[in-house]
């Protein structure tokens, strides 16, 4: 399975998204805000703990995150290039 | 007086007319937002409470004309018995690994508020009471109380109760002062 659609298997997960399929996640849509999925500051917890457990990747500098967090796809090439496991 | 009432057995009455579901508990919600609503995926990160009370709302007042235009003078005042009382159990048992913070957000009755006033941009008073039982008369009077305050001319209220993910139900109204 490519990345992209693992990742948003394990976003659904993480952040409790019941009754959400992967096929309901555009790729290139924003993950925060009003449009997309309209995840919030807390959803972004959830995101960087499962950068953490799933890929061994710990987020120094939270700043980052606005980038990395933009779609599921800048996630996916993110880890990509920076996962340990 | 508009009225939409949703039942974890699949029945949902809008305005007098009821409608049996095939779909029960949490399947009938999901199917009423893929089938009704479509437009609002954070509609999938709410718990059991805020589903049902978002779902009945949108019943309620999807026709409504310019229905997004912000407004201070109507108020949204819930009651009920358990409150988040389903996600307060997921969220239990996630506090032996790692407590997660996207369930912590919902273990707050008035969230249900709080979700439906962000999404039809309800600017007035948004209250949740949570009641050992339905007692009408303690309804009414908050309700009386609420429309003292000379901004509030509407209030969307009624019960809505979610002891468990499948046995839940809401009777949601607009009332106007």
């Amino acid at each position: 399975m490519e990345l992209t659609e693992t990742l948003k298997a394990q976003i659904i997960e993480a952040l409790n998204l019941d009754g959400m399929t992967p096929e309901d996640i555009d790729s290139s849509a924003p993950l925060f805000g009003d449009e997309g999925l309209g995840l919030d500051s807390i959803d972004a917890l959830e995101l960087i703990l499962l950068m953490e457990k799933n890929y061994g990747i710990k987020l120094k500098n939270p700043a980052e995150g606005k980038e990395i967090f933009k779609s599921v796809e800048t996630m996916a090439s993110y880890i990509e290039k920076n996962r340990t496991k | 007086m508009k009225e939409v009432k949703i039942y974890s057995d699949g029945r949902v009455v809008i305005d007098g007319t009821e409608t049996i579901y095939e779909q029960k508990g949490m399947a009938l919600l999901e199917h009423l937002y893929r089938t009704e609503v479509r437009d609002y995926p954070k509609f999938f990160k709410m718990d059991a409470l805020c589903k049902l009370g978002f779902l009945a709302v949108e019943l309620l007042v999807r026709d409504e004309k310019d229905r997004f235009t912000p407004r201070e003078d109507r108020a949204v005042i819930l009651f009920g018995k358990s409150g988040p009382l389903c996600n307060d159990r997921n969220y239990q048992a996630t506090v032996a690994d790692f407590p997660s913070p996207s369930l912590f957000v919902y273990t707050l009755a008035n969230i249900v508020t709080g979700e439906i006033a962000i999404r039809n941009k309800y600017k007035g008073e948004s209250s949740f009471f949570v009641m050992s039982e339905k007692d009408e008369k303690t309804m009414k009077n908050t309700l009386e109380e609420a429309f003292q305050d000379p901004m509030t001319a509407e209030a969307v209220t009624g019960w809505i109760n979610c002891m468990e993910e499948n046995d839940f139900e809401a009777e949601i109204k607009i009332i106007v002062k």
